[in-house]
């Protein structure tokens, strides 16, 4: 049993760092925290659905094809909206939240509530490690994030856009001095950011039904998870995961699970009055050492 | 290569640029010497752009307007208006005061990033180049440069603005908060990267001992206003200059 709570802990783990990556990649880049990131992840849910089953599109193209268009809808997040209001943090989380309820209020207008909201499994069937029977979309889950992370610390490193990225994410005045265009590489940080979410809304949905709320949940997550392991940094990202996913497995199991979304909140609060900067909040640390 | 002519700024109604006009010939090294506030760091936003950029942004906000007249040619090219992001790609760099540098990346990632719009292999050679002309950086190049010290991180800058194949070189306030002979130092590779890359070089300065002797020619700058200027070994004599800067 214990066994069987890790297993699906780190399962649990993985489900919150997909969530929170992209979340964290705009941050991380170009300061702006997009709360209509919920909005986007179930903006993805109902996309694939309605291409299943109002287009007759086959699953390996209807995923794609809305990782593609959620990934557009930031870039134009940016290019419409947020393009007027770069480093007003207040505005920002306003207009993104504004969006965000739009969306997904309109969602809930038009009628998308119920059972019969799910997407069928990219893969089916199941595995056991030891006595612990593992379905094949959970193991698909944990494969996508580890490559995901680190396909993402590739790009980030060693590609030109993605120096780019680290650039503005820095020191925006001199990234400009070189060369980089500043609001290209913000709307390419939303675009980013979208994809992302994209990509976990295709692999993490099969496993519980579309809804309205999941997007409010998934904000909740990603923002928990971001505070917990410090905003922009993509290592916080990953242990404050580990640390919040094994803590709510752990607690749905030996104490039942309504108390699961109590964890979350007391480890944002835990944190706040700790350390604010989060775990991994390293910029001030080497300000204050220099 | 460069011509400004009547250039004034405005922040809101305060006048940081009145009037100025100066040129830059290729391949010559100017300076614009002034002390604090004498609207050095505003010409070189002008030149770099990031001036349309940081105006662009308070208007998009409704913070503080700024006013831009006059006008700046650049190879023949009317430049006011262009965003800096296009100056670099026709060859303006500038390494803004104050060592700026990417603190949380190590020195090779620093020059990296400073390759965006240059080829691999050109980011390499400018590379070799970089490390010949401060050995410093190449021992510390996996050190993450938030740690370096204020004189290596003016190195560094120096060398990532070298990175992105300047054809203008602007240089602000690259002595500021040195010891000397970190002054001394930097002065000589400045020599060193006009002479070994032809490059054009123009300096905002406010320590004019070091550099004003090696001047082709300066611009002496009081309150946004041109008040001399002249061949650099030439205002070494001034006594005006002398009192000001020198102190004798």
């Amino acid at each position: 049993m214990f066994l069987g709570t890790l297993v699906y802990g780190i399962v649990n783990s993985v489900i919150l760092a997909l969530v929170a990556l992209g979340f964290n990649l705009t941050f991380g880049i170009s300061g702006i925290a997009n709360f209509a990131y919920g909005a986007l992840y179930v903006l993805t849910g109902y996309g694939v659905w309605i291409l299943l089953n109002e287009v007759g599109l086959p699953l390996f193209l209807a995923a794609p094809a809305m990782v593609v268009l959620t990934a557009m809808a930031g870039a134009l997040l940016y290019r419409v909206v947020l393009i007027r209001l770069r480093g007003m943090a207040i505005s920002e989380v306003i207009a993104t939240f504004g969006v965000g309820l739009a969306v997904l209020e309109f969602f809930r207008y038009l009628g998308f509530i119920g059972f019969e909201y799910t997407l069928p499994p990219l893969l089916d069937g199941s595995l056991s490690i030891g006595p612990v029977f593992l379905d094949l979309q959970r193991a698909l889950i944990v494969i996508v994030g580890v490559t995901l992370t680190g396909v993402l610390w590739l790009f980030t490193h060693h590609t030109r856009l993605g120096l780019a990225f680290r650039g503005i994410a820095q020191d925006e005045h001199t990234a400009m001095c070189l060369g980089i265009h500043s609001d290209r590489v913000a709307m390419f940080s939303l675009a980013f950011g979208g994809g992302l979410c994209a990509l976990a809304a295709v692999v993490i949905l099969p496993i519980g039904t579309i809804s309205v709320d999941a997007g409010y949940d998934v904000l909740l997550e990603a923002l928990a998870v971001c505070i917990v392991g410090g905003l922009g940094s993509a290592v916080g990202v990953i242990v404050a995961s580990f640390i919040l996913g094994l803590a709510q497995t752990y607690t749905a199991m030996y104490m039942g699970s309504h108390w699961m979304m109590i964890v979350t909140l007391v480890a944002i609060l835990l944190i706040l009055t700790i350390r604010p900067s989060g775990l991994f909040g390293k910029q001030k640390e080497l300000e204050e050492r220099i | 290569m460069l011509q400004v002519s009547h250039l004034m700024v405005f922040f809101e109604n305060a006048l940081a640029l009145n009037d100025f006009s100066m040129e830059v010939g290729r391949g010559e090294l100017r300076g614009v010497i002034g002390s604090n506030s004498a609207g050095k760091t505003t010409l070189m936003h002008a030149l770099s752009g990031l001036l349309i950029d940081i105006r662009i942004k308070e208007q998009r906000r409704g913070g503080e307007r700024i006013t831009l007249m006059g006008k700046i040619h650049y190879e023949g090219e009317e430049i006011t208006h262009l965003p800096p992001h296009e100056r670099v790609q026709r060859g303006i760099v500038l390494c803004r005061e104050r060592h700026p540098i990417f603190p949380e990346s190590d020195v090779l990632e620093n020059l990296k990033i400073a390759g965006y719009l240059r080829a691999r292999e050109e980011t390499r050679r400018s590379m070799e180049f970089v490390f010949d002309l401060f050995p410093v950086l190449k021992s510390f190049r996996r050190k993450r440069a938030g740690f370096l010290s204020g004189g290596e991180q003016q190195m560094l800058a120096i060398g990532m603005a070298i990175v992105a194949a300047p054809r203008l070189l602007l240089l602000d306030e690259p002595l500021l908060g040195l010891s000397p002979a970190m002054q001394r130092h930097l002065v000589d590779a400045v020599q060193q990267i006009r002479s070994e890359r032809g490059t054009t070089i123009l300096i905002a300065e406010q320590f004019a001992r070091p550099i004003l002797p090696l001047l082709d020619y300066a611009y002496v700058i009081e309150n946004g206003m041109m008040t001399l200027s002249g061949a650099g070994p030439e205002l070494m004599e001034n006594p005006e200059v002398r009192a000001a800067y020198f102190g004798v």
